[in-house]
């Protein structure tokens, strides 16, 4: 039973951070249609620059997450208004976009490991490494932080999106385009901000995981396909879906990884098995969007 | 009048000349090399561990033409990247070939060298891997062209096993990843455990890309097994892995592939590595090794480790066989680096060499050593052959 | 008659190619054709059915893999392994297409995504089957008719194989069946409404192009005689989605100048550039979906139009 307590902490850690990875996407994809592959190296870019600020600039963390992500953040925005713009003007199919991102994919990774070298790279960890028991979970400092930051985050994406009036355009450029544009709405300036918070999002994903994984140029693909499964099965209409998409997913693994008695190499199937279920009985995941049935 | 028009003439066209035989000499002493192919990974997964090797492979090069080279002349290396995508590197070795090297070195990963392997095997091209340690290289192709000088998988194995006797470990765990080499590294040792008697009571894959190894762990303690053999080597997910198993407080001691051997997880999960057994190519206090360090030191300003060494052996022996062959035909040199015997490199137990001569995989059975982290620094040897 | 005169010296060149190169030439060459294989194939169900699938490296594998393990482990004469793995994959691409045939756009991309995912795992964990990490190799080459298919008949072969799926797919697309595909593939509902059979069309086009990459996949076995894990994962496909987008979507010949191009660009870029040539490729591949969206064979057309303006007596 203790193991099964200690096992929600991991769970929880994981599922936090591929639900960020699954916001990262869900940020973009609501208001302008593109899903971008390239959250995974957005994610590692935010490790790349934490490592730069806080392991070699000794940075206190406190400084050195938010200024990682927001450098991250801009590189978003920048990446927006350089190659997804241009497209979107010309009136290209959906498909251009989502295309242009997956070369920038290639362009981001082989960046990173020309500045920053092809080894692996080290991140302390804010609060050192040690085992933190919270009433009956144990778990490590930085697994209590992970959730702790995640939450923070999702809660105030959830407000930006209920309360605020340019959560509210954001909704309304997803709903409808061509009404949001007739209202007044800036859809360029929507769609930078979209990209921007999502760069932002996905960066705090990287930053948080840096510590625990090290940092490698080649890390941001296993972490853009874990967020996009998150993002399938918690469903695309809702932030808190991307969370419980998140958590799901890691439930899934690391229950079967520790209590199916199948060899463990096969267990590294069980994503895909759950997407293509997920898929089969209920593409729109687990939380329908709002409006919707 | 008419003598002027002469020498006017005259100094343009003996300046010509001269200028002609000092390019034609120069193209001659370009064509004067002796060119050697190398299949690298500059980009790809293999990027980390190729670079090191690299490194060693220019010091050795550098050392060799300093000192007139081979046969008269100098070498020279060739590289190719295969971005460890294994047709390319057949596409590499092929591009080498038509080159005109006379040997090709393969220092990206395992699945690699053997596709780029089917292409020296028809094309009757020497060709040596250095550092990839997978058994299946010298085992499953018929191809008397190709030689391996890393630590086999099963040598490192049994290494661990003999120093591990008098433990007597009855029940074992055995964790891994799920790249190539490390499932790969995984079954042999596997093989050789359950030969020697020992049961795995926990087999766990740690996926790369994974954000902590808990589960698997947690799986591990449950089974409670005497020890822990690993076999991965992505480090990520040894990070993962090491993390988790101090934070479940297990206390088994860890046993490590030559993965270990690399300084770099000293740095990347600093503390964490006490006690930990590993196996290395490399003893430092071997009298060969002292003056590889040495060398590497004033070269590179850095400590060097087993994965420049194998660069540095690997030319070496490579062009000590061209010497022995007396000429530059792929038959001839083949046959010398077969008769290799007795070469005493950087790399191997104090008192082992490299031997082709019985084995196409030189790597002495007994040259693997065992070694414990202490300090955060790789301790002494311990323990060496079996 | 221009268009005889076309084909005969796209395949003559071709031929002439075939039997003139050696060495790494003719390995480029070689898997130069493959890959175009793939392209067109691909490009068929992407472009021209619609089809947003991520599987077809897998089914490129499921070939390979195949006739190997049918051939040199199950011991068939070869005709019979080469005929068993095609199968294999019409089989099985039948049993991914029927139930994928009600997602839509992204959704049918993830569920052929996590297919091919799973191949891989299924590929790396199938011990002696499969060879694992390890790949399978030590098979011997086949000869047909006694000649021994290496090298320069390999190359022959390869050829046939490449300008038969092209032949394939240009005379279905030219049929009802490429109509429907693309009637399909505009709008599905008005399609049913016309009286297409939706649900048989896009079964059969994913059924056949993954059958076609199937076939390839047998003569990639060959190539090298090496099967390795890797060579079946996902960057080779998401290198085959650049391919027809750069050459042009829904373009027969676009797909294949797209393979020409990728397949040759980063040997090239690595000549000029050197270590860090993958920047380049990246930029490359942004920067034609920048300027052309419609792809090079787009650009190709405006430039041909542009000039027979000009050309056009006034």
């Amino acid at each position: 039973m203790t193991d099964f307590l200690e096992l929600t902490v991991s769970i929880g850690e994981a599922g936090c951070i591929y639900g960020l990875v699954a916001l990262s996407y869900l940020l973009v994809l609501r208001p302008t249609g593109i899903i971008n592959f390239a959250s995974g190296e957005w994610a590692a870019l935010g490790a790349f620059v934490a490592v730069t600020l806080i392991s070699q600039e000794k940075l206190p963390w406190i400084i050195g997450l938010p200024l990682a992500a927001l450098a991250v953040g801009a590189v978003g925005w920048m990446t927006e208004r350089l190659t997804v713009r241009p497209l979107v003007d010309r009136g290209a199919p959906v498909l251009s976009p989502i295309l242009a991102l997956l070369g920038m994919l290639i362009f981001y990774r082989e960046m990173y490991s020309w500045m920053w070298g092809v080894d692996n790279l080290f991140v302390p960890m804010p609060f050192g490494f040690g085992r933190v028991e919270i009433g009956p979970f144990a778990g490590t400092s930085q697994s209590f932080f992970i959730m702790a930051v995640t939450v923070t985050v999702f809660v105030l994406t959830w407000f930006f999106f209920e309360k605020t009036i340019w959560g509210k355009a954001f909704e309304a450029v997803a709903l409808n385009r061509m009404a949001a544009a007739l209202m007044g709405i800036n859809l360029k300036l929507v769609a930078g901000l979209a990209f921007a918070g999502g760069a932002v999002i996905a960066a705090f994903a990287g930053i948080l995981q840096a510590p625990i994984t090290t940092v490698h140029f080649l890390m941001g693909l296993p972490l853009a396909i874990k967020g996009f499964t998150a993002l399938v099965i918690g469903g695309v209409g809702r932030v808190e879906g991307a969370l419980l998409g998140g958590l799901t997913l890691a439930l899934a693994e690391k229950l079967t990884i520790r209590y199916a008695p199948i060899p463990s190499g096969f267990a590294l199937g069980i994503p895909f098995l759950l997407l293509i279920l997920f898929l089969m009985i209920r593409p729109g995941g687990i939380l329908r969007a709002k409006g919707a049935d | 009048m008419k003598i002027q028009e002469t020498s006017n003439l005259l100094r343009p066209v003996f300046l010509t000349i001269i200028g002609l035989g000092i390019l034609i000499s120069a193209t001659t002493a370009f064509a004067e090399t002796i060119k050697i192919g190398v299949i690298t990974d500059r980009v790809g997964n293999s990027a980390a561990w190729a670079k090191p090797v690299e490194e060693g492979l220019e010091m050795a090069l550098k050392e060799i033409n300093g000192s007139n080279g081979v046969l008269g002349k100098q070498i020279e290396l060739l590289y190719e990247s295969d971005q460890s995508k294994p047709d390319i590197s057949a596409t590499k070795a092929r591009k080498l070939i038509d080159a005109g090297v006379v040997a090709i070195l393969s220092i990206s990963n395992s699945p690699s060298t053997q596709q780029a392997q089917t292409v020296t095997m028809k094309a009757k091209i020497p060709h040596m891997t250095p550092a990839n340690s997978a058994d299946y290289l010298t085992k499953k192709l018929n191809n008397n062209y190709f030689f391996q000088m890393g630590p086999l998988g099963s040598t490192q194995i049994r290494t661990l096993m003999a120093y591990n006797k008098k433990n007597n470990f009855k029940r074992v765990a055995l964790v891994k990843d799920n790249s190539g080499l490390g499932t790969y590294l995984g079954k042999i040792f596997k093989q050789n455990l359950e030969k020697g008697g020992t049961s795995i009571v926990a087999e766990q894959t740690i996926e790369i890309g994974s954000t902590d190894a808990i589960a698997q762990l947690q799986k591990v303690r449950a089974a409670k097994p005497d020890a822990i053999y690993h076999s991965g080597i992505v480090v990520s997910s040894m990070a993962t892995f090491f993390k988790a198993y101090h934070q479940l407080g297990m206390k088994q001691p860890i046993l490590g592939s030559f993965n270990l051997s690399v300084p770099r997880y000293l740095e990347v999960i600093p503390g964490l590595l006490e006690g930990v057994t590993f196996i290395d190519a490399f003893d430092p206090d071997k009298k060969e090794a002292k003056v590889f360090i040495n060398k590497y030191k004033k070269e590179y300003g850095k400590v060097p480790f087993a994965l420049p060494a194998y660069g540095y052996d690997g030319l070496h022996v490579m062009v000590n066989a061209i010497q022995r062959a007396g000429s530059t035909d792929p038959d001839t040199i083949r046959a010398a680096l077969a008769a290799t015997k007795g070469y005493v490199g950087a790399l191997g137990a104090k008192g082992t060499s490299v031997d082709f001569s019985k084995d196409r995989a030189g790597f002495s059975k007994q040259g693997a050593v065992v070694r414990v982290i202490k300090n955060n620094t790789h301790g002494p040897v311990v323990h060496s052959g079996y | 008659m221009r268009g005889f005169t076309i084909w005969g010296v796209f395949i003559g060149s071709l031929m002439a190619l075939a039997f003139g190169l050696e060495g790494y030439a003719a390995d480029l060459f070689r898997k130069l054709l493959l890959t175009a294989t793939l392209c067109v194939g691909f490009n068929f169900l992407f472009g021209i059915a619609g089809q947003i699938a991520f599987s077809h490296i897998a089914f490129y594998g499921i070939g390979a893999y195949g006739v190997v393990i049918l051939g040199f482990q199950l011991d068939f004469p070869l005709p019979l392994a080469i005929l068993g793995a095609v199968l294999t994959c019409g089989v099985i691409a039948l049993v991914v297409a029927i139930p994928s045939t009600r997602l839509e756009g992204f959704f049918l991309a993830l569920a052929t995504l996590a297919f091919a995912q799973l191949f891989s795992v299924v590929l790396l964990q199938g011990g002696e089957i499969t060879g694992g990490p390890q790949g399978l190799s030590g098979y011997p080459t086949p000869d047909l008719f006694g000649i021994k298919l290496e090298g320069r008949a390999y190359t022959v072969v390869i050829s046939i194989v490449f300008l038969s799926t092209l032949a394939i797919l240009l005379l279905i697309d030219r049929s009802w069946f490429g109509r429907a595909c693309r009637a399909v593939r505009d709008n599905s509902a008005t399609a049913a409404a016309m009286g297409v059979n939706v649900f048989r069309i896009k079964v059969a086009a994913f059924t056949l192009t993954s059958t076609l990459a199937g076939v390839a996949g047998v003569t990639y076995a060959f190539v090298d005689n090496y099967l390795s894990p890797i060579v079946f994962g996902l960057e080779p496909m998401f290198l085959l989605l650049f391919m027809i987008i750069i050459g042009g979507t829904g373009r027969h010949v676009g797909a294949i100048i797209g393979a020409i191009l990728l397949f040759l660009a980063p040997e090239v870029l690595e000549e000029w550039v050197g270590r860090h040539y993958l920047l380049f490729f990246g930029i490359l591949v942004v920067g034609t979906i920048l300027f052309q969206p419609n792809g090079l064979i787009g650009m190709w057309e405006t430039l041909w139009k542009r000039w027979n303006r000009r050309a056009i007596p006034r």
